[in-house]
């Protein structure tokens, strides 16, 4: 993959000279990519996938759950709320699940079908979507962009460039704004900027990513796909002969050429290929997909939709750039059920249930227990004395009265009163506690106690922490 | 001398977005692992600061871990390269032995 293609300038094959020349001339300069608009079954599939994402990223910060923000990664006050659910620092658990699982389903479908997500789903190729559809609103079709790119400065052009970079940059503040609602509510954020009234560090995040998304959906476009994704390096790894990819049928196209629709292409000796360059034209990343699989490709499809137009124009049948596999491409079978497809499902399986099972596992209750740093133990009246630092944490919706339990060693008692505890919703208690023991009933220096929390309206909201009793050598 | 003149065998987008992207994905992990673990406002117990929200502290400490990491592999990317001509007086082989 990537080789370099014939023709194309390698350091060797330079004339020598001053290190950097030859060093400059390895890549050619980026050049702006116009892509042609295209129509069909996969730009359809394209469009619908971009607008029901953008939809979900636009809507969601405003649904309601129970009076609150439905979806809200509150970090003021470091709790995320998703739905019915709130997650808390100490469920950080959750989000490498989280992590895990979209790494597992990236190689799955990576492995089954290409680069689905860079084609469908991936962020920058929704928003580069969106800025090239409002670019081809003001400044109209590939050849009138490029038209108005080439002359000179007038009037026309200064009113649609500055058309559209103002919607651009609207639309993009727009986003960052969005970005941070997920972050801080929605609602208040709303109102805070009807006055102007954000605070330094919303404005700063607001900005931040506006411009982020200036940049990289405006300008940057193909080169973060090629320069910065580290998805697109690695991705052919989990590629095999039996992959879906977008390819070009090197065998039923070649020799390419132009002829006249009523040609029989057999009797001039040429294959499918009528060679207009269509492909070339709607590739978001402006590569040839004739020229076979490329890191570049972003499996968008754009170039499916439009040689088939071709076809039909030509009267050729369909597919000649298709989503085919290496095998079938080769005349012989696809294995779509193969160890790999396997191995990676049953992964992706055992993650969700595991997942799945954790979560409606959770409790919302947490007990940390610490033991006293500066005194191991201490000695009173024939008894031992541990003192330990309680943390209760009420992670539901509703306030709850604690009992709290402790077991491991006969006789053991609390030595201050506080067997019961009261936290309101989402507080975090912290007490110290100190346990009494008789020494006869040491059998070790160091012996397990087990302290049991319950809430005492709902016994099911119950959970355990173990701790250590330190006392001298018996 | 300049360090992103064109002496390198990487188009600039890529030498910019290998020190800024890249370090920017692990400040980010980097700010989400150390939060998580560590209450801003308790921090502010131990060490002299002015008055932050936490949101505050996490941009602080998000622009910090960003700014470490970037420094650092802008060193990296710098030390990649071999010296450019005229910095050493040896002359390269005029062929391969």
């Amino acid at each position: 993959m990537n080789s370099p293609e014939p023709g194309t300038k390698s350091p060797r094959a330079r004339a020598p000279g001053p290190a950097h020349d030859v060093d400059d001339a390895l890549y050619e300069k980026s050049q702006k990519i116009y892509p042609r608009e295209v129509h069909g079954v996969f730009a359809t599939a394209r469009v619908a996938a971009a607008t029901v994402l953008l939809g979900v990223f636009y809507c969601l910060p405003w649904a309601q759950w129970n009076g609150r923000q439905a979806v809200l990664f509150d970090l003021p006050a470091r709790k995320f709320y998703l739905f019915g659910l709130t997650l808390w620092p100490q469920d950080f658990l959750y989000l490498t699940f989280l992590l895990m699982l979209a790494a597992y389903s990236l190689f799955f479908f990576t492995a089954l079908a290409g680069r689905l997500w860079c084609g469908y789903a991936c962020p920058q190729t929704v928003w580069t979507e969106s800025f090239l559809w409002i670019e081809r609103l003001i400044e109209g079709s590939r050849q009138q962009q490029m038209k108005l790119d080439q002359s000179p400065l007038s009037l026309r052009k200064f009113r649609l460039k500055a058309s559209k970079h103002a919607i651009w940059i609207t639309f993009s503040l727009f986003t960052g704004f969005m970005f941070v609602s997920y972050f801080t509510p929605a609602r208040e954020l709303a109102v805070s900027l009807a006055a102007f009234d954000l605070g330094p560090w919303e404005w700063f995040w607001l900005g931040f990513y506006g411009f982020a998304t200036y940049g990289n959906a405006g300008f940057m476009r193909e080169q973060v796909c090629k320069y910065m994704c580290p998805y697109a390096r690695f991705q052919s790894a989990m590629f095999d002969k039996d992959t879906f990819v977008i390819s070009y049928d090197g065998k039923r196209g070649e020799p390419r050429g132009a002829r006249r629709a009523s040609a029989d292409p057999r009797a001039e000796g040429l294959g499918d290929c009528i060679n207009c360059t269509m492909c070339v034209q709607v590739c978001p990343t402006g590569i040839d997909i004739r020229k076979g699989l490329q890191y570049e490709c972003i499996g968008c499809s754009a170039c499916i939709d439009v040689c088939n137009d071709v076809m039909d124009k030509m009267k050729y049948p369909r597919g000649l750039i298709r989503y085919t596999t290496q095998h079938e491409l080769d005349g012989g079978k696809t294995h779509v059920l193969r160890p790999r497809i396997i191995v990676y499902g049953v992964i992706l399986v055992l993650l969700c249930g595991l997942f799945g099972w954790r979560l409606a596992q959770r409790l919302p209750i947490g007990l940390d227990v610490l033991h006293d740093r500066n005194q191991l133990y201490r000695e009173t009246a024939g008894q031992i004395e541990n003192v330990y630092l309680l943390k209760v944490i009420n992670k539901d919706d509703a306030a709850h009265q604690y009992h709290l339990t402790v077991d491991g060693i006969d006789g053991l008692a609390f030595g201050n009163n506080v067997s019961a505890v009261h936290a309101a919703s989402g507080a975090v208690v912290n007490f110290p506690l100190s346990l009494r023991a008789r020494e006869e009933a040491l059998t070790a220096r160091s012996m397990s106690v087990r302290f049991t929390l319950t809430a005492v309206d709902d016994p099911t909201l119950t959970v355990n922490a173990e701790a250590k009793f330190l006392g001298p050598i018996p | 001398m300049p360090l992103w003149d064109k002496t390198g065998w990487i188009p600039t987008p890529q030498r910019v977005a290998a020190v800024l992207w890249i370090t920017f994905l692990m400040a980010g992990v980097a700010t989400g692992a150390f939060f998580s673990a560590i209450d801003p406002l308790e921090l502010k117990n131990c060490v002299h600061f002015p008055e932050l929200s936490r949101v505050g502290a996490y941009t602080i400490g998000f622009l910090l871990c960003w700014l470490l990491a970037a420094s650092s592999a802008l060193l990296a990317v710098f030390f990649v390269y071999p010296a450019p001509p005229g910095v050493s007086t040896a002359q390269p082989p005029k062929t391969r032995p």
